[in-house]
């Protein structure tokens, strides 16, 4: 357990009062919130619920331990009407644990679709998950009802599971006036994989190559607050090189990320130049990936207590690449707001208003977009971010432009720090080993794991049993948070700017139904 | 502006060679070709033109970004013949990805269905081989072959655009036996 991290244990009563109080209506946030099954050691059923502040670099978990003891019913109060930014994490505690979130305003299914049995809640720790497979019903369609809109000139358009381009499946339901998106219903979760269940399977060490296949493009944050939530569960110091390449690196992921996000609205509003210009960019900087780490996504980097890799081997080498694509990147963006009829598409299009991103809890692009100054390298300072200096930036307005605006500032930001570590390193400070001694699970231990990603922020929680091994991982994607913005972001937009506002906020599917 | 454009189409100055991707291409033949799909297939029925239709079951995503970047300038599979469409009903080959969640079996089956004959169904990637790290996780059924018969595999997590490009282009060769 790290210094940053204050436990506390709160009665049913006090519980939804305290949560109220940390979440203080979207000034403070909700980092994370799940339910856990600590039968085996006394605890019983639990739900945790993570808050911070901005500005002050300190995690407030409130926990509800032996729920439903003595023969009482499995539920809480739910903290929903108070906190919307539970709602979708108390769906799943609902779904994983069978604990019932009681006053939830809509509460049905989330992740588990129809053809899953009632009854089988798979975070159990009495259920394998072989026994959950066997009662599967592969062929049964997931019937459950969409939110119908009636009156007059409303028709629905169903898109998806299977979508027609190269992406991931979901399913929309369009309500529409004419052309005009009067309400999105998304049902997601198809890709869920039972990720949670599947770390306690694989043991501490193993789960890095699982988090880093939690979502494609997010494979170095993820694996690297997982990496760091073991770290300091078990007290071990992380050398400063390694502290600095993961630095880096997340940084790199972050100029992928961007770049491509960038090129990628031009799909959406049909500029097949600066779509191109975007693609191959980002190809540039994949490139450099795989010359620096021998993977294109950055995958098998993390190791337990530092990095396997060491990729700040040639800094002189790599500041001349990134010069090359800093170049590159500074004509491209120019040519893109050079553009009229681009950003004529983007101004005003999917916009997101503020109250609704703070009371939902958005993170990352979506939330800085929306004025929102939420980044997890200034308010709860990690790795070697303490050490550097650069600034966070926000947008006001809120829609495609500014997302795709914000995006162009924080590359500015990212060249910057990419910059400055390699200049460290290559002024031979930041010598020393890659990776401390061998990590070894501690026994009956917590912590938390953080870092600001590409789409925002990313939390793991891990505990292990008093044999070592784990006994609960909780992982959460950024696009968890901001999924449930999406029906607010495109109401009273038209049909065809769905994509567009879809790339905006670049979403991922697989992290948030995992 | 629009001369660069042009220039830049007429002459393909990004795209890598042909033989420069067959050269990231380490796999030995054998271990593309699902177990007897050599007898099998239709001599003659693919030429040198080919439409993909591109199926996520519940991947990480990083095969579809993969996917994607073959049609980038760098790559730009389209100048073999090969393209991705929007229909499985225009498709001669369905690529699946993922070790197939639960969820994603009934629309994986459903676009099979609607994929007219002869096709060919290639799994990419370890998990759409065999799941791969997800292998016995309870919401996965480890594997696209589970589901749908599968020809080939392209081996790799994910594998890389140029080892994809190679793969398919001489997937399609063995399988109709093209020289």
């Amino acid at each position: 357990m790290a210094e940053n991290e204050i436990y506390r244990d709160v009665t049913s009563e006090e519980f939804p009062a305290e949560c109220s109080r940390l979440f203080a209506g979207g000034n403070g946030r909700l980092r994370l919130m799940f339910g856990a099954d600590l039968r085996e050691t006394g605890e019983g059923f639990c739900v945790y619920a993570v808050f911070s502040r901005p500005q002050e670099d300190r995690f407030e978990i409130l926990r509800l331990k032996n729920i439903g003891e003595k023969g009482g019913a499995l539920e809480f109060h739910s903290i929903t009407p108070k906190v919307p930014a539970a709602h979708w994490y108390e769906r799943q505690i609902a779904d994983m644990l069978g604990i019932v979130p009681l006053g939830h305003p809509d509460l049905h299914p989330l992740v588990l679709h129809g053809l899953y049995p009632k009854g089988v809640y798979p975070l159990r720790r009495d259920i394998s998950p072989a026994e959950i497979k066997r009662q599967l019903d592969l062929s049964k369609e997931d019937l459950s009802p969409f939110m119908e809109v009636k009156g007059e000139g409303i028709y629905e358009i169903p898109v998806g599971p299977v979508h027609a381009g190269i992406i991931e499946p979901g399913h929309f339901r369009f309500s529409a006036v004419g052309e005009t998106i009067y309400y999105l219903d998304p049902r997601l979760f198809y890709t869920h994989k039972g990720v949670e269940k599947h770390f306690e399977q694989l043991g501490f060490v193993n789960g890095v190559k699982l988090a880093e296949r939690i979502s494609g493009v997010s494979s170095f944050s993820h694996s690297t607050a997982y990496c760091m939530a073991l770290e300091r569960m078990a007290g071990t110091t992380l050398p400063v090189r390694a502290s600095a390449i993961r630095t880096l690196l997340l940084e790199m992921e972050r100029l992928y990320n961007h770049i491509g996000d960038i090129g990628n609205m031009c799909a959406g509003t049909g500029f097949a130049v600066g779509y191109a210009r975007g693609a191959s960019l980002k190809e540039k900087i994949m490139a450099l990936n795989e010359q620096l780490t021998g993977s294109r996504y950055l995958r098998g980097v993390n190791i337990p207590g530092g990095v396997a890799v060491d990729a700040l081997r040639d800094p002189a080498g790599m500041l001349q690449e990134i010069e090359g694509i800093t170049e590159e990147y500074k004509s491209f963006i120019e040519f893109l707001t050079d553009s009229v009829s681009h950003v004529e598409r983007l101004e005003n299009a999917g916009a997101l208003a503020r109250d609704i991103a703070l009371s939902l809890g958005a993170t990352g692009v979506a939330a800085r977009a929306s004025g929102i100054n939420d980044d997890l390298r200034t308010a709860h300072p990690h790795l070697y971010y303490n050490q550097l200096i650069f600034e966070t930036h926000t947008r006001m307005k809120g829609d495609v432009f500014a997302r795709m605006m914000l995006r162009a500032d924080e590359v500015g930001c990212t060249i910057a720090i990419i910059r400055s570590i390699l200049h460290k390193a290559k002024g031979k400070r930041l010598e020393g080993n890659i990776a401390s001694e061998n990590w070894e699970a501690p026994h009956g231990a917590q912590a938390l794991g953080y870092v600001e990603g590409p789409r925002g922020s990313v939390f793991y929680f891990v505990k292990s049993g008093a044999d070592g091994a784990p006994l609960r991982v909780k992982p959460r994607a950024a696009s968890f948070c901001n999924w449930p913005l999406m029906p607010f972001a495109v109401h009273g937009n038209i049909v065809p700017d769905f994509p567009l506002i879809n790339k905006s906020f670049n979403l991922s599917y697989s992290g948030s139904d995992a | 502006m629009l001369g660069r454009i042009f220039n830049n189409i007429i002459r393909k100055k990004q795209a890598r060679p042909l033989e420069n991707l067959m050269a990231d291409q380490k796999t030995p033949r054998a271990s593309w070709l699902a177990d007897g799909k050599e007898k099998e297939i239709l001599p003659g029925a693919f030429r040198q033109s080919v439409r993909i239709r591109h199926v996520d079951a519940g991947s990480c995503n990083a095969c579809e970004w993969e996917c994607t970047a073959l049609t980038n300038p760098v790559y730009d599979i389209q100048r073999f013949g090969v393209d991705f469409v929007a229909s499985p009903r225009h498709a001669d080959i369905l690529l699946v990805t993922g070790p197939v969640s639960a969820a994603m079996a009934n629309a994986l089956k459903k676009t099979w269905t609607a994929t007219p004959g002869p096709k060919i169904v290639i799994a990419c990637g370890d998990c759409a081989r065999d799941g791969g790290i997800y292998k016995g996780s309870y919401a996965v059924t480890d594997g696209a072959d589970k589901i749908v018969p599968v020809d080939a595999f392209i081996p790799g997590c994910p594998p890389k655009p140029s080892v994809i490009a190679s793969n398919i282009v001489q997937i399609v060769k063995a399988l109709s036996k093209i020289k």
